[in-house]
């Protein structure tokens, strides 16, 4: 016979069970996020937000190193030894194709960066000086986002502004498949955003971080791009007048490059990117491809820049010589040095630059004496000799001090293209892409494959020739 | 559920009545050494009127006074009938052998069965075909053993992961693997390392303390797994004692192995062939002579040195294995125990695992009606396993990269260490000595339990079963060179732990519903809750002492990963299920579960699943009895829906995340796009089957034909990437998997001193895709997913060999191939073949002559094709200029009109060759030697001296022989399910010899 405490087993278990089957059971929340009206509920939400903004421009194909490189490799400012890591190579030798890796992560990592923007611009809490700070800030990094879109992917304003651009997105809707607006339209949103920008900010957080005057001198740059001197004019000298930024002197020039922290005060930085002891990308980081003290240092420098340094140029002194591979003679890039702990941070944009910027726009507008001034306050700044030229040699003089101040910054590549110009490159570079003429369809990135195959209201709009 | 149980309820008061006409009769069963056999079915002839054998192998079962016949059956053993008379006590022995015999009991989901009253598809495999193998996990080695189930590697690591799809791809995002079920606990199954580049948690299970394993294959058999049972099941018994004399047994095994498969054709160039092509490849890139030497000298032309890389970096490995258990008890208590260590070594240098294991099982018998039972698995491994894929550090891309003049060692004979005189790669063998990569997994599988008998015939269990699984994982990274000199070194300790837990409770139902026995019913209901807990913690610190001695994270002077978090799912689950059977002739069934998920929101958190079956034995029917030629004949068919929801843990919340920091300070971005009504991908298989046995079971055949629908896929839709996302999951689109499977067991010859045995399986399967969202294609890296073709289609450009006139590599521009174009980005992509064969299985012959026996087993698998990702570095016709090239680059276009495939070699690349095209695509057709053994069991009188009491000896062989159709295939035919090589540690082929002895 069945003991009853057998019996009774089956019922406690029984009872047991039914009262542990409990709703709760199987609500579990992930433990390291919050959802989107959890996670931007408060102004402190909306400041943690708007570092990630931040830290999406760090993305290794974005400021992190396929940004700035693409600038001076598709250009005529560095070249790829023989003795590489293959990165790269196909920007160096024109060869690139729609499945290129470094192109959809650039397109992705500024869209990213665009939607994080865009969720802080869109929240809905009261404004406040802070709220309107980090607002204002969203919507400078999206106009930085869009400029650097615009420029890679579509032909320069000033060829045709109703040509296709990239496609504009300002709402969050994961279903959008949009098509490419053109690029006059991008140029409003961009101009659009600047001004809200500029409204919107009241305070300088530190160089890491966009502020009312680092909005104000992207929007020079924009305005430069586009073609209005008189207004880029305006902003640049609102910038020097207003902004409370200073050009970095000469004595302190190579320390500025050597020094990877931020700066914490005003000085020659508007804007970088900022990566850490922590928050870096090892040895994905930029300065991994140009220094010599790690394992790659693939990229050198042109002798044709070089040789466009005098030799007091303070700037000379960031581009040692030596050899690579063994025999072969070599110009390295030490812009980047600080490959180990804290690393190099990107530069955006800098206070020398609004100089030039301030001097290409007075020379457009007519003014060749504020023109050289401007110039030359640069150029004495960096020991070297003062320009004395006039007409068309002086402009050539403005568009080489910005290929030579901003080199390695991934600058060049652009002053090439709004300047239409083909992109001619010393005997350093293969021999089969040593002259890139404008009309070369290469001469726009492709819109990548990944984006063509989720997207059909893109797919008939592919850059021509790809 | 009320209905079932109000049905239980009155069928239990009917059968009371039943009872009383009844008398008992009394037995224990043996196997032919006179070992009890546990869980032997003893049942009535005609009737359902049965009963299983205890641990000693006893039993005791009320029978009818018509009843005439006792059938008594076992796993692995020949049924046997035995005359009942007026006898009431029979000791029947039970003699070996009888593949896929119909007495067979079976375990399947929550239960055994006979195989005569299945209605599903289940296939299994003996503990004779995985034990001893050189194996690291039990998946491994079910490679050709069921029809049906392909398993496929993908590394040579031991240790590492193992793809099983039973029946084919069900899923395009979610899981494909499936559900292991250990003594009845659902476990955490994969690969759950961090920073290990393979791993697999069944490695840390002993194959050789499984008894037993079934494949659940269709709707009748896993639809009791409800949501989790759409990639199949996989049910594992570990071994129990049975009672009488403690039986001691002891297994070893030792061996080497080696490369399995080498194509000559991509051997790595020696430093002369290098510089030769090198140096064409500057002539054609245009330059000068003088600028031609000094970059060739500058790769190290002239320095006389000629390593050949690959030599250095592979060995003969190592490999062993012990195995020593014990069994006995008594009438009422039983036990088993043993104790394992197992270890192998890789091909690469400085692969490796070792395993410690032990199991330990105890069934104690209260009374007829209370036993209970406890028992534990468990294992320790520790594995060493290095880089894999484009890591510089991975030895095995070391051996086809770095060049043959670059030389690993100084003068001095110690490591070098500069990385420009490597050409910028890493020093593996010197890594693989001064850096570290270890993981060290535990698991512990444990299960108590309790079972009463309320009344004849209804049986209540309670079991509590836990999976735990603890992984640490140590790297370190020396200062001085390769991944850490980056940071001046660094080390990260990552510590992993699973705790799974089950309770389980099922009340079981087993009567004769009539007097004459002719119905009978089988039937449970069954309550389940789990709750699978992870928790994570990684640390990194950077910054070392420059020294190699000092490699955990404490040496790093700054902090850089401080994480922990944590992961949970849970499952509550409702099921019951029910075979009637007539006469054991008609046999049908039907199960149900409600399965409730944290894994989906509140509006789908609950899915119900279930199916039907019935079988017919027509070998019972009146018409067959004058029928000698068949002595089996059955035919079987289920249908109905399961589920799949192996997906991640939170994918249907819209998620910010936290960690995207920005100078020191929090910062949060969007992680994750969301669905609150996500919910369970189903499953739906239809399943016929015909199992027959011939020539007095000579010839033993099942063939089944299957169909499986699978519908609300979890799918990670493709996003325009303007929207910030790449991707969502949603329950969209439709995809079918066809197939059939055949498996024979013939014995040509037998007599009594030879026997001769067959054994075929066969198996096909076509996948197709039904709907996608809104019948666009999805492009997945290589691979399309377009409607009517079948998952993972190759979808490439079209290589259409080189231009004779200029040695331009060409493609098609368009799919009907009418016309070619040297602009790469212009050419179209097609549908290149898939990655999944269209049949594969194996083909066994097994020859015993007195104590001699012969085994080999070949297995096949025919129509998938193989990607070779890497393969424009090595072949790319001077595309990464500064790194060494495979043999079968020499066979360049170097002038006009000449006829090959690969074109003129410029350094730096000529026109995109070196991008993805049906090029780096190979035929995956493949015949291997899986396994040839000779064994020879040694003679009874003469181990009976040394006290023994059997004695086995044996020389295996495993992967011996590879035949590859494809001459272009460069690595190992098996790459996993998605056919892409990753420059993984090779495949190994390996010999033993092994000795098995019982005292």
């Amino acid at each position: 016979m069945l003991k009853m405490k057998y019996r009774l087993l089956p019922v406690i278990i029984g009872l047991a069970t039914l009262s542990s089957c409990k709703k709760e059971f199987l609500e579990l929340n992930p433990p390291t996020s919050l959802t989107p009206s959890q996670a931007l509920g408060s102004e402190g939400d909306l400041q943690v937000a708007l570092r990630g903004v931040y830290s999406g421009l760090r993305n290794v194909d974005y400021y992190g190193r396929t940004f700035p490189i693409l600038g001076d490799i598709l250009s005529d400012n560095t070249y790829q030894s023989s003795q590489n890591t293959n990165r790269y190579t196909l920007f160096n030798n024109y060869s690139f194709n729609v499945t290129d890796g470094n192109v959809a992560g650039l397109w992705n990592a500024a869209y990213t960066v665009i939607l994080r923007a865009n969720n802080i611009i869109n929240s809905e809490l009261t404004a406040s000086p802070g709220v309107n700070q980090y607002k204002g800030e969203a919507y400078a990094l999206r106009a930085l986002a869009y400029f650097d879109l615009v420029r890679y992917f579509a032909r320069p304003y000033n060829d045709n502004p109703s040509a296709l651009g990239v496609p504009i997105v300002t709402t969050y809707n994961p279903d959008l498949k949009p098509a490419r607006n053109t690029v006059q339209e991008v140029y409003n949103q961009i101009k659009s955003d600047l001004t809200q920008a500029y409204s919107l900010m009241t305070q300088f957080t530190n160089s890491s971080q966009f502020s009312k005057y680092a909005a104000r001198a992207l929007e020079a740059k924009v305005l430069l791009t586009m073609g209005d001197y008189a207004n880029a004019k305006t902003a640049a000298l609102d910038v020097i007048n207003n902004g409370g930024f200073s050009v970095v002197p000469a004595a302190s020039y190579v320390s500025y490059w050597t020094n990877p922290a931020i700066e914490t005060s005003k000085g020659e930085t508007l804007l970088e990117v900022s990566s850490d002891a922590v928050n870096n990308l090892a040895f994905d980081a930029l300065g991994y491809l140009y220094s010599q003290g790690g394992n790659y240092g693939d990229l050198l420098v042109s002798e044709e820049l070089y040789a466009l340094m005098e030799t007091g140029d303070v700037r000379r002194n960031l581009y040692p010589t030596g050899n690579r591979p063994a025999g072969v003679p070599a110009i390295f890039v030490e812009k980047y040095p600080s490959i180990v702990g804290d690393r190099d941070d990107t530069k955006v944009l800098r206070m020398s630059e609004v100089y030039l910027i301030a001097a290409e726009a007075s020379y457009r507008t007519g003014s060749e004496p504020d023109a050289l001034m401007y110039l030359n306050y640069i150029r004495t700044r960096r020991n070297a000799t003062p320009s004395t030229a006039t007409g068309a040699a002086l402009l050539d003089d403005i568009i080489e001090e910005r290929r030579i101040e901003l080199a390695f910054e991934g600058d060049r590549y652009h002053d090439l293209q709004r300047l239409m110009l083909p992109v001619s490159r010393s005997a350093n570079y293969p021999s089969s892409a040593r002259t890139i003429e404008y009309s070369n369809f290469r001469r726009v990135l492709p819109i990548p494959q990944g984006e063509i195959d989720a997207n059909p209201n893109i797919r008939t709009q592919q850059n021509p020739g790809y | 559920m009320r209905k079932f149980l109000t049905l239980l309820l009155g069928v239990l008061l009917f059968s009371v009545q039943v009872l009383a006409q009844t008398r008992t009769i009394t037995g224990k069963v043996t196997d032919a050494n006179g070992v009890p056999i546990s869980g032997a079915s003893v049942q009535v002839k005609g009737t359902n009127v049965g009963t299983v054998t205890q641990e000693d192998g006893t039993f005791s079962l009320s029978v009818a006074p018509t009843a005439r016949t006792l059938t008594i059956s076992a796993v692995g053993q020949t049924a046997r009938e035995v005359n009942i008379g007026t006898q009431t006590n029979f000791t029947v022995t039970l003699q070996a052998g009888g593949q896929q015999n119909l007495q067979e009991v079976v375990v399947v989901g929550y239960g055994t069965q006979k195989r005569a009253d299945l209605t599903g598809a289940v296939a299994t495999v003996k503990a004779a075909d995985i034990e001893n193998k050189p194996f690291t996990s039990v998946d491994k080695a079910l490679q050709g053993q069921v029809a049906g189930l392909q398993s496929v590697a993908a590394s040579g690591q031991p240790g590492s992961t193992q793809a099983i799809l039973i029946r084919g791809v069900s899923s395009i995002t979610a899981s494909n693997a499936p559900l292991w079920v250990i003594d009845g606990i659902p476990i955490n199954t994969g690969d759950a390392s961090r920073l290990s580049t393979t791993s697999n948690l069944l490695s840390t299970l002993n194959p050789n303390d499984i008894e037993s394993i079934s494949v659940l294959k269709d709707a009748a058999s896993q639809s009791i797994y409800g949501s989790r049972a759409a990639n199949g099941v996989i049910v594992v018994t570990t071994k129990r004692g049975r009672a009488g004399k403690t039986r001691f047994r002891f297994d070893t095994e030792v061996g080497k192995s080696d490369i399995a498969y080498r194509n000559e054709r991509y051997r790595p160039l020696n430093a002369d062939e290098y510089f030769t092509i090198t140096r064409e490849g500057l002539v054609n890139l245009g330059l000068s002579a003088a600028q031609q030497n000094t970059t060739l000298t500058g790769l190290g032309l002239g320095n006389g040195v000629d390593f050949n890389w690959l030599d250095a970096t592979t060995r003969r490995a190592g490999q062993q294995q012990y195995n020593l258990s014990a069994e006995g008890g008594n009438e009422r208590t039983t036990f088993y125990i043993s104790g394992g260590y197992f270890e192998q070594e890789g091909t690469t240098i400085n692969s490796k695992l070792r395993r410690t294991s032990g199991n330990f099982r105890i069934n104690h018998k209260v009374s007829e009606r209370v036993n209970f039972g406890m028992n534990m698995n468990g294992g320790f491994v520790n594995q060493r396993a290095p880089l894999a894929g484009g890591a510089f550090g991975n030895p095995v891309l070391s051996s086809y990269f770095t060049l043959p003049s670059r030389n690993p060692y100084n003068a001095d004979g110690s490591y070098n260490l500069n990385a420009t005189s490597l050409g910028g790669l890493h020093n593996t063998i010197a890594l693989s000595e001064l850096d570290k990569r270890y993981l060290r997994e535990f698991s512990l599988r444990g299960n108590i339990f309790v079972e009463i008998g309320i009344l004849q015939g209804l049986n209540f269990r309670s079991s509590f079963s836990g999976d735990f699984n603890n992984l640490e994982e140590d790297q370190y990274n020396n200062p001085f060179h390769g991944d850490g000199q980056a940071s001046n070194g660094r080390a990260f300790a990552y510590y992993t732990r699973y705790m799974n837990k089950v309770w389980t409770n099922t009340l079981r139902y087993n009567r004769a519903l009539n007097q004459s026995g002719d119905f009978n019913l089988n039937a449970q209901i069954g309550y389940e809750a789990q709750k699978s807990s992870g928790y994570f913690s990684s640390l990194q610190s950077q910054g070392f002492p420059p020294t190699f001695r000092l490699t955990y994270p404490s040496a790093g002077a700054t902090p850089i990963t401080a994480n922990a978090t944590i992961s949970d799912y849970s499952f509550v689950s409702q099921f019951a299920s029910a075979n009637f059977n007539y006469q054991n002739r008609f046999v049908v069934s039907g199960s149900f579960r409600r399965d409730g998920s944290s894994r989906f929101g509140g509006n789908n958190r609950y899915g119900n699943f279930w199916s039907v079956g019935a079988s017919w034995n027509i070998d019972r029917e009146g018409f067959m009895q004058g029928l000698d030629l068949f002595s089996q004949l059955k035919l079987r068919t289920s249908y109905g829906v399961n589920g799949n929801a192996g997906i991640g843990n939170y994918d249907w919340l819209p998620l910010y995340g936290y960690g995207a920091n920005y100078n020191g300070q929090p910062g949060s971005i969007p992680t994750n796009v969301g669905d609150s009504s996500l919910t369970w991908e189903l499953n739906k298989p239809f399943n016929v089957g015909i199992d027959f046995g011939i020539l007095r079971n000579r010839i033993n055949v099942t063939a089944d034909f299957y169909t499986r629908k699978s519908e609300d896929l979890l799918l990670d839709v493709p996003l325009s990437r303007t929207t910030g996302f790449s991707t969502a999951t949603r329950n969209i689109g439709a995809m079918k998997n066809t197939g059939f499977e055949f498996a024979i067991n013939a014995i040509p010859v037998q007599n009594r001193n030879f026997n001769w045995i067959v054994d075929l399986n066969f198996a096909t399967n076509k996948n197709e895709i039904l709907s996608l969202p809104e019948g666009n294609d999805i492009i997945q890296g290589s691979f399309i997913l377009r409607e009517g073709e079948s998952i993972n289609s190759f979808y490439l450009r079209d290589y259409a060999g080189v231009d004779p006139a200029n040695g331009d590599p060409l493609w098609y521009l368009t799919d009907d191939k009418s016309t070619t174009t040297n602009n790469y980005s212009s050419a179209a992509r097609v549908i290149a073949g898939t990655s999944l064969p269209k049949y594969f299985g194996s083909f066994t012959n097994t020859f015993n002559y007195k104590g001699i026996s012969l085994e080999a087993q070949l297995y096949y698998n025919y129509g998938n094709y193989v990607q070779d990702p890497w393969g424009g570095y090595y072949v790319g016709a001077g595309f990464g200029a500064t790194y060494n090239k495979v043999a079968r680059v020499l066979e360049r276009w170097q002038k006009p009109g000449d006829v090959t495939d690969i074109p003129k070699y410029i350094a730096n690349g000529n026109k995109s060759f070196q991008s993805g095209s049906t090029f780096y695509l190979a035929k995956g057709d493949f015949i291997r030697l899986r396994n040839i053994q000779l064994g020879y069991n040694l003679p009874k009188d003469f181990i009976s001296k040394i006290s023994l009491t059997n004695a086995f000896i044996y020389v295996r062989g495993t992967n011996l022989a590879t035949w590859a159709t494809d001459e272009n295939l460069p690595w190992d035919p098996e790459q996993g399910t998605a056919s892409q090589s990753n420059l993984n540690v090779f495949i190994p082929k390996t010999v033993t010899i092994g000795l098995n002895v019982g005292f």
